[in-house]
């Protein structure tokens, strides 16, 4: 990696700038965690006490806010009664299954991509990136349509094809820059020393590792938070977490406190992969962008 | 185990051709070395047999058998590339034990091969590091260990040592050619360094702009190069060029040049006879094949000034300046002692120098 230290020398201009990124970096967090941090405590309250909020400008009164006795009523309403755990699952086959099957397809197109020189090559590539430039409801409504004629829509292998259609290309597109990076030597080496194409291929997908590593996870990420797909292909037999919380909003009666939950059990997850894999994530983001 | 015969091979990258109407006969358990500058189409050559690239023309026989059409796989060839081309996420150990472990042979027989390979190579103490933690030296040998460790019909080395230091290549081309006799595996090794493949081959090919130039053994190379192109490239320091006209006196032809007058053997007079309606050549002699002094000598000889001295060692090189200004290289030994701008005298040992044409450089004798 290109990091080094850079020498640097105090100036009032650097003082204040440092003074200032410390107050925006403040800023940004509580921006964000905040959220996550109120969902995670109004998941574990009753909605009464939810709903208790110190008066504007009462800085002292803000203790009310942790002033709750915890419950897991609303966890076990989810999963005992609204049927979260086939939700779950769904979400698990659909997120998990369009990441597999993308990546091997992905893998196979991007090593072709990478290796072999046919005519009109580039712009095959351009045409498989350019799939993902329209936005995704453009395409919705006819997608539809022909899921439905296919009968799939309210199913999962409908829901992992959905996904892996927009997955694919991006698979490619990734995988790519990682094959290009890894020399054809070194597969050469592989057939002279008796492999086959395949054989050659397979040895070394261990050089794309981070690559396959950090497009899972992204891929993953775009199946698990997607509400579209779910909501219009997914509905029915099919359901997945955010689709299924959506459902909590109800015209007469927003469930907030199982709300607030279902935000967990869908955001835990993610943080948990995010934390695992997180070293292996940004090397393999960064390894594959740049050519050594 | 196998001979290798090249007929008529042609490799064309797009429309440029990288290697043209190449002949070679390799016979089973010697050593070839192909010789030329870079970008003269050794690798393109090499890579055509591995399989690695198509032949555009023409045919690659082991054993008179075609091998155009076969995977490398079939080719059975164990090839040390010229970068190495280790496998970077695997162990020494893996490196080399992978033609094997391809081949589906048993963990013990693996096990016993590498080893034996590694303490042959004398990279045993490092089977469990990782490529890059490597020196090059050592890179090398293992690339040279994943070669040696299965029994293939021929073995490809393209310019492996041309990374080392000085003298751990001087050293290393006494290993390999030395591994190259003890195992008898017939042997085709790529190299750009003249000494390498004049120490190591039983038979060069010197090609040049993908055309080979010749086919010989060392000493054929060495003392009977075919045209001006490969006398020139082949000898450290390099052989000295020098125009001349023809002149007919008594009955004898003579080299007649400013700076001298020297006839010509009966025997290349002849060969000069032969050639029709010549008038000037290009006159060869390489620097070991004549001697200088600053007396002068009875019999016919150079007259030229002294340029520079250089002390090589245990030899001296001299550069001396002739008339036409041209500037030819002389060694001899340490005793001598002219020094710049004096004039010295260089009797040629005409049974050692060479006349190619002006027109094609052809070598007359
Ligand atoms: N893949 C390729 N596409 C187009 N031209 C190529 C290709 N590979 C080699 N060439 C050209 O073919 C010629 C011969 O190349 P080759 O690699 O065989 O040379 P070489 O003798 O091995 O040189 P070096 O000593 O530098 O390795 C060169 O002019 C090179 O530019
Ligand atoms: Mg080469």
């Amino acid at each position: 990696m290109a990091s080094r230290d850079v020498v640097r020398y105090e100036t009032p201009l650097s003082t204040a700038f440092k003074w200032l990124s410390a107050i925006f970096i403040a800023i940004y967090v509580v921006w964000t965690v905040l959220p996550i941090f109120i969902m995670f405590m109004s998941s574990f309250k009753d909605l009464l006490e939810a709903f208790k909020l110190p008066a504007v400008g009462d800085w002292g009164g803000i203790m009310v806010f942790f002033d709750f006795t915890p419950t897991t009523k609303h966890y076990y309403e989810l999963f005992a009664n609204l049927g979260f755990t086939t939700y779950l699952f769904n979400s698990l086959v659909a997120a998990g299954g369009s990441a597999v099957v993308s990546v091997v397809l992905g893998s196979l197109c991007a090593y072709s991509l990478s290796r072999i020189d046919f005519r009109g090559k580039s712009d095959l590539f351009f045409w498989i990136i350019s799939t993902r430039m329209a936005p995704v409801v453009a395409v919705m409504v006819p997608l539809y349509w022909i899921f439905r004629e296919l009968d799939l829509v309210g199913t999962l292998p409908g829901l992992i094809l959905a996904y892996t259609t927009f997955n694919l290309p991006f698979a490619i597109w990734i995988l790519k820059g990682f094959f290009d990076n890894v020399p054809y030597a070194i597969e050469e080496a592989q057939m002279v020393d008796g492999a086959t194409r395949f054989q050659a291929f397979r040895a070394i997908l261990p050089l794309v590792a981070p690559g396959i590593g950090a497009f899972i996870v992204l891929c993953i990420l775009f199946a698990w938070n997607d509400y579209l797909f779910a909501a219009i292909i997914g509905s029915g037999g099919a359901k997945t977490l955010p689709a299924a919380t959506r459902e909590l909003v109800q015209p007469q009666n927003i469930q907030w406190g199982q709300i607030m939950a279902a935000g967990v059990v869908t955001t835990l997850p993610m943080m948990f992969l995010g934390l695992v894999i997180r070293k292996y994530l940004v090397t393999g983001l960064t390894m594959g962008a740049v050519k050594e | 185990m196998a001979k290798v015969s090249f007929r008529n091979v042609w490799k064309k990258y797009g429309t440029t051709p990288a290697v043209k109407d190449l002949n070679i006969e390799c016979p089973d358990g010697s050593f070839l070395s192909i010789l030329g500058p870079s970008g003269c189409g050794k690798s393109s050559t090499m890579r055509m047999v591995a399989g690695l690239e198509h032949i555009t023309a023409g045919q690659i026989l082991f054993d008179e058998k075609p091998i155009n059409t076969l995977a490398p796989k079939d080719r059975d060839v164990a090839m040390v590339f010229e970068n190495y081309a280790l496998y970077p996420h695997k162990s020494v150990f893996e490196n080399m034990a992978n033609p094997l472990k391809l081949r589906g042979q048993d963990a013990t027989v693996i096990k016993d091969r590498v080893m034996a390979a590694a303490k042959l190579l004398e990279i045993s103490q490092l089977l469990e590091r990782r490529p890059q933690e490597l020196s090059g030296g050592q890179k090398q040998r293992v690339a040279i260990g994943r070669a040696i460790v299965r029994e293939p019909n021929l073995f490809l080395f393209d310019e492996p040592i041309a990374h080392l230091d000085a003298k751990l290549r001087a050293h290393m081309r006494g290993e390999i050619k030395h591994l190259q006799r003890t195992l008898g595996t017939t042997m085709i090794y790529v190299t750009h360094d003249q000494l390498e493949a004049m120490s190591m081959a039983d038979t060069i090919a010197v090609m040049h702009e993908g055309e080979l130039q010749q086919l010989g053994t060392p000493r054929e190379v060495y003392n009977k190069p075919v045209n001006a192109w490969v006398a020139g490239f082949v000898g450290e320091p390099a052989m000295n060029f020098v125009d001349v006209g023809l002149q007919d006196k008594d009955g004898k032809t003579y080299f007649i040049h400013p700076n001298f007058s020297i006839a010509v053997t009966d025997q290349q007079q002849h060969i000069i006879a032969a050639a029709a309606r010549v008038n000037a050549l290009r006159m060869g002699v390489r620097p070991d094949a004549m001697s200088i002094s600053l007396v002068k000598p009875k019999h016919e000889c150079i007259t030229g000034k002294i340029f520079v001295t250089e002390l090589l060692g245990g030899d001296m090189i001299i550069d001396v300046d002739l008339d036409d200004g041209s500037r030819i290289r002389v060694k001899t030994s340490t005793d001598f002692d002219g020094v710049e701008g004096q004039t010295c005298y260089m009797t040629v040992n005409r049974d050692k120098w060479h006349a190619f044409s002006k027109e094609n450089g052809k070598a007359l004798f």
